[in-house]
């Protein structure tokens, strides 16, 4: 396969050699490095995860034409609208089907979750660390708090939620994952380790449960609210999930940044507790 | 010329929204980083420590075994900046190459000058604007980073031999169609990895390069194993082009001006006009990877009496000299059991006016602790077709087994 022929050919020898050659290294190595043991102990290592094969599927997808790289998505039930965020630094107001109807004037850095309590919007902005408090109404820019994770730039807080269960506000960080509860002014209160996935890249709490996206694993994992112990989990067919909402008829809604589209599904069916 | 062609670079780029990211940069995805921040400002720093053992099977009556024993791949600092006004820096050196070219006089390794990324970068506008030192927009493999795959190097003509990877330079991005197209488009010192040896060239121009990809169903990063265990069918396709003219004033020789610009086949840098141009793919789906690219150097010396030529006439020649090949990659990561396996294929043509080409297969496996950031790597080079003008070789085969640790 010479992609250039050159001048004049070197006389070139039978296919069998080289592999012939590395076998022959192969079996060198193995008696005199002693690599044998080496990959015995490789291998012995490796242990094969409960993971569930059959995905929850959704039931139809939009592209957000004007949400460059969606990171977050939370249903209010007050307006019947969604609050969407962008990698962007840019909050928006939607309507279901994902439509913008207006945009926050007041931008971040690098906005990974969105959550809304009373009549504020709180938006966390990853890169800084910093929490944005939006007023609902108008989405004008009221406060902000600064919180801490001294990990990487781009592996901070991805998800912010409200713990409706033990009333305090959530932020996961996405790798390693670790749940951060915090009171109403952003003051640190518990940590817990989550290490059931490589990340995590979105959180809501809905309906007496904490939902948690594994990104890079396509998963969601349902838990309980007070110490996240796993019931529950799905696997998803949506390329890099980033956000997670449940409607007002529980149906639940993904968004996907780099893909910049919204999934839709239908109510996630029941399963048996795992006991993970 | 240069003034009118950085002016049209500059123009594109005053247009609409913003975005922030470092496209090449190793340490953007580096979870065990550390990372201070004040107020909207936010400095990260991170690293990567490796080493390896070496094994060369040696052909009979060679009987140097420099090459075998232990040593170091890797020995890096990180520093990534982000500030409140939408500008990127960073700061990326190689203590082991700084550390060597400091005992060797620069000897040892010339294009391993120690900084691999000293830049900044404005992420204010929809094309983001860059200036400074870091890897140049051309080859996928080489925008690549080899840590984040069971090999312990780059393939022979991605890993700067045929091309320079890194340059001082302008560079201008931009993404289009939901993050599908990405474009680049630069001006370069031209002299490569050796800039800081030399600094400019007597000739007074630069290198100009030009890439587009096209990604679907989204965007595509710059990591060649599916750790994510894609559920949809990924893939993308691009296309890049360099070109310069270094012929130098009164055809002063770059050989004895600049030895070490020309890097191991003294391609990179020749006096006279350069043209190097390329394509490539990766497809990613359910663990499964693999990656085509196919580079061509062109090069028409100046000087009739070029070593490039080997002494052929003019008449045969015709005052080209071309180098290139092509390589693939297949590969396959199972989380489950923290293991990435790849087997790679490179066919070589240093120079087609010398008789012989290169063809080598390689074969890796990583064993993942925590993903790549630590892992032990095993890889077998094999060379099933030796250059023997070009490229001799000592030995039939190498391995390397060993450990690295990204933090």
């Amino acid at each position: 396969m010479a992609l250039l022929p050159p001048v004049t050919s070197l006389p070139t020898t039978s296919c069998i050699t080289p592999l012939y050659i590395m076998a022959k290294n192969i079996a060198t190595i193995l008696r005199v490095a002693g690599m044998a043991p080496v990959l015995g102990l490789l291998f012995a290592f490796s242990h094969k995860k409960e993971v569930p094969h059959t995905p929850f599927k959704y039931d139809h997808s939009k592209s957000l034409n004007k949400i460059p790289e969606p990171s977050d998505i939370v249903f209010d039930k007050e307006t019947g609208h969604f609050f969407i965020v962008s990698d962007h630094g840019m909050l928006f107001e939607c309507d279901l089907q994902g439509n913008v109807i207006r945009k926050a004037a007041e931008e971040g850095l690098d906005f990974e979750g969105v959550e809304v309590r009373d009549s504020f919007v709180y938006v966390s902005d990853e890169t800084p660390r910093v929490i944005y408090k939006y007023r609902k109404s108008d989405l004008s820019f009221v406060k902000s708090y600064r919180v801490t994770w001294s990990g990487a730039a781009n592996k901070a807080f991805e998800s912010i939620t409200y713990n409706q269960t033990k009333k305090c506000f959530v932020l996961i960080s996405e790798e390693p994952a670790t749940i951060i509860e915090y009171d109403d002014n952003f003051r640190e209160t518990e940590r817990y380790p989550f290490r059931h996935t490589r990340d995590v890249s979105g959180a809501r709490w809905y309906n007496g449960s904490m939902y948690i996206i594994g990104g890079k694993d396509a998963t969601i994992f349902k838990c309980d609210p007070t110490a996240y112990e796993i019931q529950a989990y799905y696997k998803i067919n949506v390329y890099n999930p980033e956000g997670l909402a449940f409607d007002a008829s529980g149906n639940m809604t993904i968004t996907s940044d780099d893909l910049q589209r919204i999934y839709f599904f239908k109510e996630l069916p029941t399963i048996k507790p795992t006991g993970k | 010329m240069k003034k009118t062609l950085l002016f049209s670079l500059l123009a594109g780029t005053f247009a609409t929204a913003s975005h922030a990211q470092s496209e090449f940069s190793e340490f953007t995805d580096n979870p065990s980083a550390f990372t201070i921040s004040s107020d909207k400002n936010t400095l990260e720093f991170g690293g990567r420590a490796s080493f390896y053992y070496e094994n060369r099977f040696l052909k009979s009556g060679q009987t140097n075994l420099k090459k075998n024993g232990f040593d170091v791949k890797d020995l890096d600092l990180d520093m990534i900046g982000k500030t409140a006004n939408k500008f990127t820096y960073e700061l990326h050196y190689s203590l082991v190459d700084m550390i060597t070219a400091a005992a060797t006089q620069n000897t040892a390794a010339p294009t391993s000058p120690g900084f691999k990324a000293a830049y900044i970068q404005y992420n204010g506008f929809k094309v983001k604007i860059k200036l400074g030192y870091d890897k140049v927009p051309f080859s996928q493999s080489s925008l690549m980073h080899e840590h984040e795959t069971p090999n312990w190097s780059h393939s022979g003509l991605t890993g700067g031999d045929f091309f320079s990877r890194r340059d001082i330079g302008l560079t201008l991005n931009t993404r289009l169609c939901k993050n599908m197209i990405n474009l680049y488009a630069g001006a370069y010192s031209g002299m490569g990895e050796t800039f800081f040896e030399y600094g400019n060239d007597a000739s007074g121009t630069f290198e100009y390069m030009a890439r587009a990809e096209f990604s679907y169903p989204g965007k595509v990063n710059y990591n060649e194993i599916d750790e994510e265990n894609s559920s949809v069918l990924q893939f993308r396709v691009a296309g890049n082009i360099r070109y310069k003219n270094k012929t130098q004033p009164g055809g002063a020789s770059t050989v004895t001006t600049y030895p070490d610009a020309g890097s191991t086949y003294g391609l990179n840098f020749i006096g006279g006009k350069s043209t190097v141009y390329g394509g490539d793919a990766i497809v990613k789906y359910k663990g499964f990877s693999a990656t085509f690219e196919s580079d061509i150097v062109n090069l028409q010396p100046s000087n009739a009496a070029d070593a490039l030529f080997n002494g052929t006439s003019a008449a045969l020649n015709k005052g080209k000299v071309k180098a290139g090949g092509f390589i693939s990659d297949l590969n396959y990561n199972s989380e489950p059991i923290h293991s990435t396996l790849s087997v790679g294929y490179q066919n070589l043509n240093a120079n087609d006016l010398v008789s012989g080409t290169q063809e080598w297969l390689t074969f890796a496996y990583a064993y993942k602790i925590s993903g790549f950031n630590s892992c032990a790597k095993i890889e077998y080079y094999l060379p099933t077709k030796e250059d023997a003008v070009s490229n001799p070789l000592k030995y039939t085969g190498q391995l390397r087994v060993g450990y690295q640790v990204v933090f």
